[in-house]
């Protein structure tokens, strides 16, 4: 284990050196993504003062506000690069640098983004715990953060960000197919955010769409966590919510392999 | 050791015609054009041959080299190296070759170098002993201390090369394949290379395949040489044997003196060697002949030039695998008539 962990981390080492390299643009992602918070608190702000109640459909102003930021940094936390990487090494044909080692492609790939997922926790997910807690402490009044329920938040967006790269690792690899998917990516990462929930929550939609899309992968990869943090669910619910984050983990981790196997015979590499 | 049968490699093209119109064709209807890059190649190299893969530009070396080495499947046919296939094997097989892709690079571009080889120690697992061996011989025989904390991006070609190379063979490869590794590169660094590359073939029977376009690279290293062109064997034997075959061509190329003048065919007209033994082009006052030294020595046509021409400048230089493949074909062409 110790050796294999070894021949995985100057992968990591890579990423993060990658990631220090265009720092602008990982901190432009992070900012871009709280101004667009903000945007969104004034938007709901709106909606709840044209309401005129306390709480809509089920979510309190405070608890919406903890929703769309948490959700956001969720969302951020699990997203993955990797479809795209993917295709540029594709077509700059450095994927065959990475064939030609004795490595599986996907654990080199996950090693690859795991530092900018690190990175991720500790710019993001602290500020901003923090901060909304502070938040809910001046609305509320008491003290609302509750360690379990962090932890377990915690856990589950581990289970998201593993589903989400297998998602996305599974998009890569029809990159081997396809050549050009930047068109392809974008519908992708639309269709993501919109059944994931962190766009509006889940518990706003039609009961039959709601319930059909908590089944799906895509709640686990972003809804999942988020409602646990906010302790929604009841512990049993929380149970189950996991064990079926733990069941999409597998699946996808089966369809990845399945894909590879079948892509990498269509690999096209151009050039040298 | 590398068994290579019948290996058939097809790409799928996509053709646009010209302009917005056909872009827009292509959108809705692209019209897909099937490009065989490797046809039916075979060959076998037995453990410790050092054999050069050559062929001109487009011909379907780096194709093969890239089945061989499992990035591409192929269409049909199959290979195998050290008895494994290298499409369903490919983590534990890749672990016995070292690989260098000329035009590209395996270390870690923002990292200094040394730390892309602390990385292939772990990759590969190569104990620290052993690694300590191995990087002072590499640093011995190409020379990397000068630039072994820098940052790969900021190495120049020769040192990239060099440091590629070395990376190819720092975990003992039973199999080396080097597609370019001299191309672009000035004579010093090329003889660098060429020595490590003897020098773990001697020490470690490592088999080699090489591609270049460099002809004294095939000299000093291989044994053997297979020569494929539009994806198809052509020729496959020793180079001492291709050069009887198809005559040993040099390339001469002499500067007239100013003010001294002479044409192709007054050059031609004293020596008796036809069309298919030598051709004559001249530039200005530049000529570049090339001939088959089996006819005429290079130390007559030496002569002959001094003593017919006033010479500024004067140099020979061995043709390159383009002429060979031109010789062969124009061969090939007398044969069929
Ligand atoms: N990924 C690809 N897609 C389409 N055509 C390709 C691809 N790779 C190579 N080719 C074509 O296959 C032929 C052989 O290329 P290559 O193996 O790179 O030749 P060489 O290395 O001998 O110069 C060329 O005509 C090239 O254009
Ligand atoms: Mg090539």
């Amino acid at each position: 284990m110790n050796r294999i962990g070894k021949r995985y981390v100057p992968f990591m080492k890579a990423g993060v050196q990658t990631l220090i390299a265009y720092r602008l643009n990982f901190f432009g992602f992070v900012i871009g993504g709280l101004i667009y918070c903000i945007v969104m608190f004034y938007l709901w702000k709106a909606v709840y003062d044209s309401a005129g109640g306390d709480s809509f459909l089920g979510f309190t102003m405070t608890e919406m506000v903890v929703y769309l930021f948490l959700a956001n940094t969720t969302t951020q936390l699990t997203y993955s690069t990797v479809s795209g990487d993917i295709g540029d090494e594709i077509k700059d044909g450095s994927i065959s640098m990475r064939m030609i080692k004795p490595v599986d492609m996907d654990w080199s790939y996950l090693f690859t983004e795991l530092g900018a997922a690190f990175m991720k926790v500790v710019v993001l997910l602290i500020p901003v715990t923090v901060g909304l807690e502070i938040y809910r402490y001046c609305m509320l009044g008491e003290v609302m953060f509750r360690p379990l329920n962090f932890l377990l938040y915690f856990l589950s967006v581990i289970l998201a960000y593993i589903i989400s790269f297998r998602v996305n690792l599974c998009f890569g690899f029809v990159a081997f197919y396809v050549k050009n998917l930047w068109g392809f990516n974008i519908l992708k990462n639309s269709i993501i955010n919109f059944l994931s929930g962190s766009l509006i929550p889940l518990a706003f939609m039609p009961d039959v769409m709601r319930t059909i899309l908590e089944y799906m992968p895509f709640a686990s990869m972003g809804y999942t966590p988020v409602m646990i943090y906010m302790g929604k669910y009841s512990a049993y619910e929380t149970a189950f919510r996991l064990g079926i984050q733990i069941v999409w983990a597998a699946v996808m981790f089966g369809i990845s392999k399945l894909i590879w196997i079948g892509a990498v015979k269509k690999l096209s590499v151009q050039g040298g | 050791m590398i068994y290579a049968e019948h290996l058939r490699k097809e790409f799928k093209k996509v053709v646009k015609d010209p302009g917005l119109k056909g872009s827009f064709k292509s959108l809705f209807k692209p019209k897909k054009e099937i490009v065989v890059a490797a046809d039916d190649v075979s060959f076998h190299v037995p453990k410790g041959e050092m054999l050069g893969f050559i062929g001109p530009n487009g011909a379907g070396k780096s194709t093969v080299i890239k089945m061989l080495t499992g990035i591409l499947t192929p269409t049909s046919g199959q290979c195998r190296i050290n008895g494994k296939n290298p499409q369903t094997d490919r983590k534990k097989y890749v672990r016995e070759i070292g690989v260098v892709f000329g035009q590209r690079t395996q270390l870690w571009w923002d990292l200094p170098l040394r730390e892309t080889y602390s990385v292939l120690k772990e990759i590969y697992e190569v104990d620290d002993d052993r690694f300590k061996k191995r990087m002072a011989f590499l640093n011995e025989v190409l020379d990397l201390e000068d630039f072994m904390s820098s940052p790969v991006r900021t190495l120049s070609l020769g040192q990239r090369m060099r440091a590629d190379i070395a990376a190819s063979m720092l975990h003992s490869p039973k199999v080396l394949f080097l597609d370019e590794p001299t191309i672009g590169l000035d004579v010093v660094v090329k003889d660098n290379i060429r020595k490590a590359i003897m020098k773990i073939n001697k020490e470690e029977q490592t088999t080699v395949i090489l591609t270049t376009h460099d002809i004294s690279d095939i000299e000093l290293l291989c044994d053997r040489i297979v020569m494929i062109d539009k994806g198809k064997n052509v020729y496959e034997g020793s180079l001492r044997q291709l050069k009887e075959k198809y005559g040993n061509i040099r390339e001469l190329n002499f500067e007239t003196a100013p003010g001294f003048s002479l044409t192709e065919d007054e050059f031609r007209s004293g020596l008796e060697l036809g069309e298919d033994k030598m051709t004559v082009e001249k530039d200005k006052n530049i000529f570049k002949v090339r001939f088959d030294s089996t006819e005429m020595p290079v130390g007559e046509m030496l002569n002959y030039t001094l003593s017919h021409a006033k010479v500024k400048d004067i140099s020979f230089k061995e043709a390159d695998v383009e002429e060979i493949i031109r010789r062969l074909y124009k061969q090939g062409e007398c044969e069929n008539e």
